[in-house]
């Protein structure tokens, strides 16, 4: 339940990001329109001298617009605060990218997690350590000196980890002898490792000054999975959260984020 | 052009979390902890399956017998088929049963009741994550069972069992042959 009610919020965030991509084409046909319409006055009254039209074609100077280069490192929030109210669960993630071109980011994740999962009929505990190295592609048009992200990406990930069996329920189709305790096995597995690919939908805002507050919508594709043994496997891989029964996860961060100004770089004017 | 990309990507992505699969609910059809599979076979033609008399299976310190039917009267405690699966003890290394041919005659001398007790060893194997584990067992090569009439007195009604399968990993297979 608690799963699908996370599916439930995570389409309402991709239906809000649409409607933000809606609310964004508007403006732009609505300013093609106005040029359009200007450009077309002008031709009516041919009896006007090629003096006046010089004169304002040197009025319309536009304004030199400059875009900020830099590198953006935070943390996620979520994973920080989550410790606070679930005893089950410690873990961090920093985040950071690193601004290439005029829309294209190389980004990073690097976290730490500790999570003990209590299923119907088995307690485990994941530990362990993930990178996530890939990078964003800005679809949004900033305004002035806007510098806000709606953003699809896609990443590698890649985990070490450990997997502890605490407890564990016989599947008992038939409870004629009675409902079966717990039976505690501390059977631990080491050198675990996983790898997985991830689509990364994510968005991010300009609160104040450099800081920027941002989430993101991960959906994961398990391409590697070492498995604890022929009798086993991994039911929670740090970075890539709870498996499924095929190879697919979801994830999400919610981020702040600093953004450290390196140089700055001046928009061309787009040719049409 | 890139527009109508990234709201194509983005359906996509949100079209993918409707197509994850529930798992939190042990299938049915998961083998899980196999039953004792017992036949029933005549003792004077041995290879001739025979049907058992309202036999009852009690586990011992069981206040009731095993289910077999969806009777809604006392006779679902009872069979008269030629197989039963009985559920073996998870939780310890022995399980007793005690067979009741007859349980249903009025006349108690033509009851018959033989109390068996089975000794293996367990293993438990990961199943699922909605599963969990199933326990599969293997008798004990030495003393797979022991068998006393009550009262003690009486013969046995079951005249031989015999050990088919040491292993009890399915409900596929006959573990255990009884001729009487």
């Amino acid at each position: 339940m608690k799963h699908t009610l996370k599916y439930f919020f995570s389409i309402g965030f991709l239906m809000s990001l649409l409607f933000v991509q809606a609310q964004d084409t508007i403006p732009n046909n609505s300013s093609l329109e106005r040029t359009k319409i200007v450009g077309e006055i002008p031709e009516v009254p041919k009896q006007v001298t090629t003096k006046n039209a010089t004169a304002t074609k040197t009025d319309t100077i536009v304004p030199v617009k400059k875009d900020r280069y830099g590198v953006r490192v935070g943390v996620d929030l979520y994973k920080l605060t989550r410790g606070l109210y679930d005893e089950n669960y410690k873990g961090i993630e920093l985040v950071g990218d690193y601004r290439l071109t005029k829309n294209y980011y190389a980004a990073a994740e690097i976290g730490s997690e500790d999570k003990t999962t209590e299923d119907d009929r088995l307690n485990t505990t994941t530990k362990g350590t993930y990178l996530k190295v890939g990078f964003d592609y800005n679809a949004y048009e900033n305004w002035l000196d806007m510098e806000n992200i709606i953003s699809i990406g896609l990443r590698g990930g890649f985990s070490t980890f450990s997997q502890e069996l605490n407890s564990y329920k016989t599947y008992n189709a038939y409870p004629y002898w009675g409902e079966m305790p717990w039976k505690t096995s501390g059977e631990k597995f080491n050198g675990l490792t996983a790898s997985w690919l991830e689509v990364v939908a994510g968005v991010k805002v300009k609160v104040i000054n450099n800081i920027f507050v941002g989430f993101s919508l991960r959906m994961n594709m398990l391409i590697t999975d070492k498995k604890p043994s022929d009798n086993f496997e991994n039911l929670y891989i740090p970075g890539f959260n709870r498996t499924y029964a095929g190879n697919f996860g979801v994830g999400f961060n919610y981020t702040v984020t600093y953004f450290v100004p390196l140089y700055k770089k001046t928009v061309k004017p787009k040719k049409k | 052009m890139k527009k109508t990309l990234i709201v194509s990507l983005l359906f996509l992505f949100a079209f993918t979390f409707s197509s994850c699969e529930k798992d939190d609910i042990c299938d049915a059809n998961t083998p899980t902890t196999p039953r004792l599979v017992i036949e029933f076979y005549d003792i004077s033609n041995a290879s001739v399956l025979k049907n058992v008399t309202d036999l009852k299976v009690i586990g011992e310190g069981r206040p009731e017998g095993i289910v077999f039917n969806d009777a809604t009267d006392d006779s679902k405690y009872v069979t008269n088929g030629s197989k039963i699966s009985i559920p073996l003890k998870t939780d310890t290394n022995a399980t007793t049963y005690s067979f009741i041919l007859n349980s249903r005659n009025s006349n108690p001398t033509l009851i018959d009741t033989d109390k068996v007790t089975f000794n293996y060893t367990r293993n438990d194997v990961f199943v699922s994550r909605a599963c969990g584990f199933k326990t599969l067992f293997t008798f004990d090569p030495l003393n797979p069972y022991v068998q006393t009439p009550i009262p003690a007195t009486k013969l046995k009604w079951m005249q031989y069992i015999s050990v088919e399968k040491s292993n009890i990993d399915n409900e596929n297979e006959t573990h255990i042959k009884v001729f009487f």
